[in-house]
């Protein structure tokens, strides 16, 4: 049984969905203690609880301390299983989130999956729906996987009732990934949207884009979508040739919209000076799908400390290191390839 | 282990769970506010609603669907003719929860307070109070602006006793009490500290009556007092402590003194008089020596402790007056009852609670503490006095010997403080001062029982012999030595003794079986038939 400790680091929800999959990928049962210890509200929360369950479902054997509040957890899987899954989140927590949770896993199980969620599909710290669809999909699809991705209806906090639904194709082998170079820029891209706001908000966080950057009319687009309650989210694309990084800020009560697209440009712009290939939350999202599969390095403009302590679980999972080179702007990440098979479903 | 399910019981609220369009996400709505806590599970939310707020209630579930996926939602409609009319809302409500199948092994139940109008709050709080339903109080607030919704929540545990802070001030609280029942004496009597705690409980929770048993001088009237002063401290009552003992009101005047009589009622009525029963409005009446009222005193007592009414002698006006009662008897009432003495009904009425008070002699270990405090008293109102060492040892050992009746209990030893205190010089009450009370004490309680012998076996063996031997053999040898002090000669005395094994023949020589008896005190006939000690 491994022992993980949920108060070590940063993203005591991270460690857990982080543990969730391992375990799912490599047979091994863990128990997490300390959950979240020191918060506001300590232990295990709803949308954690979610990610618990849907573990559950897609190869859960035993459980234990599932309960909103527990700080301790214990989770034996038991067979991975493909099929087809619905999972709703409530308090519009974020679905993606979950999807982190099984989708790695499913790309091991034999068949094909269809996994609907149900919640929040923009949420605040938490990968939006167009990151995993324009970013994250596309270098698993590079290493061999097969999701498509659709989103039915967009979520936002705290109103929820977004959805989205994911095929997998599974028992695919994955192969290693190599992202050290990023290439030249091919397009740059921003988009506000708003749901049940004024018009205005969009258009004033794509009016400070267009003052901050150079971009043409045809780059910049702001635009309404429907949802059960109030949103407003702005995305900035960068498609490189080998790479498109995905960066948002969401509105919310008391922050001005310039002040939401400023946050959203800035980190577009640190990202573009690193010269790295991955930012920051795609580096923290390759981690899992590298150290499951056959390995692989890229470059990334910056390591968070929500990283570190995610490698350190990962490593906890597999034996297999996940080593930080400093290198000029950036940092060069290398996973290597577990040492031993990821069981077999 | 199944997860246990949480279930809150709670109103729509009509103005505050309101909201049109995407704004409403926006708003603090405490019940859909409570299904989006992000650190609390609702399972199952029973809503109550009124049919204006019938479409209200609907797009309420239908948000708590959207937000709240672990949510079941169950709607009752409720329908008060009056929804701030308290009487029907808590009968609705009371009903429903004696319906409800409550399942608290597997289930928690929370009773969500911030929505429904303040009738149906007080209702819910007194039916969680109560018990009627099994829940802790659960209460949603609005966050800080600009971010209101969904705001927070606090659990509230009526059960007191789960506050730390709280219960130990409780149980101070209740120190304080039993000690004040109990004069600040340390007693050490596991039954009668147990009586103590029982009698506290009941003080501070009940106004019915209590009936005190026990024998004279247990302490009945001084724990009368006391009982009063309690409910006093606790604002139970407010009015006077009025002191009665049964048996100075016999004859005419008994009626008058109790219940009063108007001007003219009889012949000597110059007045009006209030009565006891009147003087004791609000606070407490002690009727101690209960079984000593007369028929008619007894039937007007049960009317008032009843109906909180009654008629003064030569009034046709009922008197009010509500006053708590503790009723005080040594006597077996039941007994009282079975000879047609007292009423039965009378006697249920005011023995709901019931605690008898044990004798000093059943208390032995509070002699010490309680003799310890009488001597406080002394030297608080006189002067100081206290025991030298070896006599208040040679006092204790006396107090506590068999041979120590105490037959009237508190009140003896009382006397004996205050005799030995008083006659004490440079305060100091000395082995000699002791060894006289302990003979007025034993003087006195065998006078009251009768003599039984005791001042016969003095006046021919020591104290010290006397305490050798046990009551059982005092009684049979002071009798034995009665008769030989009357006959003649020894043979006379042995025939008497005798009688019946004589006719029985049985007994061969009387005089040798007499002598044989005496032997075995270390008597003979001369120091039997001797005037004196010698």
């Amino acid at each position: 049984m491994i022992r993980i400790d949920g108060s070590a680091g940063e993203g005591g929800g991270q460690i857990l969905r982080t543990s969730l999959a391992l375990s799912l990928l490599t047979g091994r049962p863990f128990r997490i203690e300390k959950i979240r210890a020191g918060r506001k509200k300590p232990g295990l929360l709803r949308q954690h609880l979610t990610a618990v369950d849907a573990a559950m479902r897609v190869g859960g054997g035993t459980l234990e301390g599932a309960e909103a509040g527990s700080t301790e957890l214990a989770f034996t899987p038991g067979t991975l299983r493909a099929g087809e899954y619905e999972l709703a989140v409530g308090t519009a927590g974020s679905t993606m989130l979950v999807l982190q949770t099984i989708l790695v896993p499913l790309l091991f199980a034999k068949g094909k999956s269809v996994v609907r969620l149900e919640g929040g599909t923009h949420n605040p710290a938490a990968p939006p729906f167009d990151f995993i669809e324009k970013t994250f999909l596309p270098l698993l699809g590079r290493m061999g996987a097969r999701v498509s991705a659709r989103l039915e209806r967009a979520g936002f906090y705290p109103a929820g009732g977004g959805a989205a639904t994911f095929e997998i194709d599974g028992g695919i082998e994955l192969a290693p990934l190599d992202l050290t170079v990023r290439g030249s820029v091919r397009s740059s891209r921003a988009r506000a949207v708003v749901s049940n706001l004024p018009f205005a908000i969009a258009e004033r966080e794509i009016q400070l884009i267009r003052k901050r950057t150079s971009w043409s009319d045809d780059a910049l687009e702001a635009h309404t979508v429907p949802s059960a309650g109030p949103g407003n989210v702005v995305m900035v694309e960068i498609a490189s040739e080998n790479v498109t990084e995905l960066f948002t800020a969401f509105g919310e009560r008391g922050v001005s919209a310039e002040a939401v697209a400023t946050h959203t440009i800035a980190e577009a712009e640190r990202y573009l000076a690193s010269g790295a290939a991955a930012g920051v939350h795609l580096t923290d999202q390759l981690l899992l799908p590298l150290a499951a599969g056959a390995g692989g390095r890229f470059t990334a403009s910056g390591i968070s400390s929500h990283t570190r302590t995610n490698a350190a679980v990962i490593e906890t999972f597999t034996g297999a290191p996940i080593q930080f080179h400093a290198a000029g702007d950036h940092v060069e990440v290398e996973a290597v390839a577990p040492r031993y098979a990821l069981r077999e479903s | 282990m199944k997860a246990r399910v949480n279930v809150v019981l709670g109103f729509v609220g009509s103005t505050l769970d309101q909201g049109r369009g995407a704004a409403r996400w926006e708003r603090w709505r405490p019940t859909i506010g409570l299904c989006q806590q992000e650190d609390l599970v609702v399972h199952r939310l029973e809503l109550f609603y009124q049919r204006p707020a019938d479409t209200l209630t609907k797009s309420v579930i239908a948000d708590i669907a959207t937000i709240s996926p672990e949510t079941e939602v169950r709607r009752h409609l409720i329908d008060f003719r009056d929804p701030w009319d308290f009487e029907e809302v808590w009968n609705g409500l009371y009903e429903y929860a004696r319906a409800y199948p409550f399942d608290t092994d597997r289930e928690d139940y929370f009773i969500h307070l911030t929505t429904g109008t303040h009738v149906a709050q007080i209702c819910m709080f007194l039916l969680a109070e109560s018990r009627h339903i099994p829940a802790r109080l659960i209460q949603t607030s609005p966050g800080s602006a600009p971010q209101v919704s969904p705001g927070s929540y606090q659990i509230v545990d009526l059960d007191l006793s789960r506050y730390d802070r709280i219960a130990s001030r409780f149980s101070q609280e209740q120190k304080d009490a039993l000690s004040f029942l109990k004069s600040g004496i340390e007693t050490r009597s596991a039954s009668f500290n147990r009586l103590i705690e029982r009698i506290e409980q009941v003080a501070v929770r009940s106004r019915e009556p209590f009936l005190l048993m026990g024998p004279t001088g247990a302490g009945k009237s001084w724990l009368a007092k006391r009982i009063f002063e309690l409910k006093k401290a606790r604002h139970q009552v407010d009015g006077a402590f009025v002191d009665v003992n049964c048996a100075t009101l016999r004859g005419d005047g008994a009626m008058s003194a109790l219940f009063g009589h108007v001007k003219g009622a009889f012949t000597g009525a110059q007045s009006d008089r209030g009565g006891l029963l009147r003087a004791a409005d609000g606070g407490v009446l002690f009727l101690d020596e209960i079984g000593e009222l007369g028929a008619d005193e007894q039937a007007m007592l049960l009317r008032a402790i009843e109906e909180k009414v009654f008629f003064p002698l030569g009034s046709d006006r009922a008197v009010k007056s509500d006053f708590a009662l503790i009723a005080g008897t040594n006597r077996d009432l039941g007994a009282a009852v079975r000879e047609g003495r007292f009423r039965d009904d009378l006697l249920a009425r005011i023995n709901l609670w019931t605690f008898r008070l044990p004798s000093l002699r059943e208390r032995s270990e509070d002699i010490e503490p309680n003799l310890q405090f009488e001597l406080e008293q002394y030297s608080r109102r006189h002067e100081k006095v206290a025991f030298n060492k070896e006599a208040r040892t040679r006092f204790l050992d006396f107090a506590i010997s068999p041979a120590a009746a105490w037959s009237g209990n508190f009140r003896d030893l009382n006397g004996a403080v205050v005799r030995m205190a008083t006659l004490a010089r440079g305060g100091r009450i000395t082995v000699d001062l002791v060894e006289e009370e302990i003979e007025r004490l034993r003087t006195l309680w065998s006078s009251l029982r009768g003599d039984p012998g005791g001042s016969v076996l003095r006046a021919i063996l020591s104290e010290t012999e006397i305490e050798e031997l046990d009551l059982f053999e005092q009684v049979q040898l002071a009798l034995v030595i009665d008769v030989c002090r009357r006959s003649r000669s020894l043979s006379e005395a042995g025939r008497t003794l005798f009688a019946a094994s004589r006719r029985e023949r049985t007994s061969v020589n009387d005089a040798d079986r007499l002598k044989k008896y005496l032997t075995r005190f270390g008597l003979d006939w001369d120091r039997v038939r001797a005037p004196q000690r010698s």
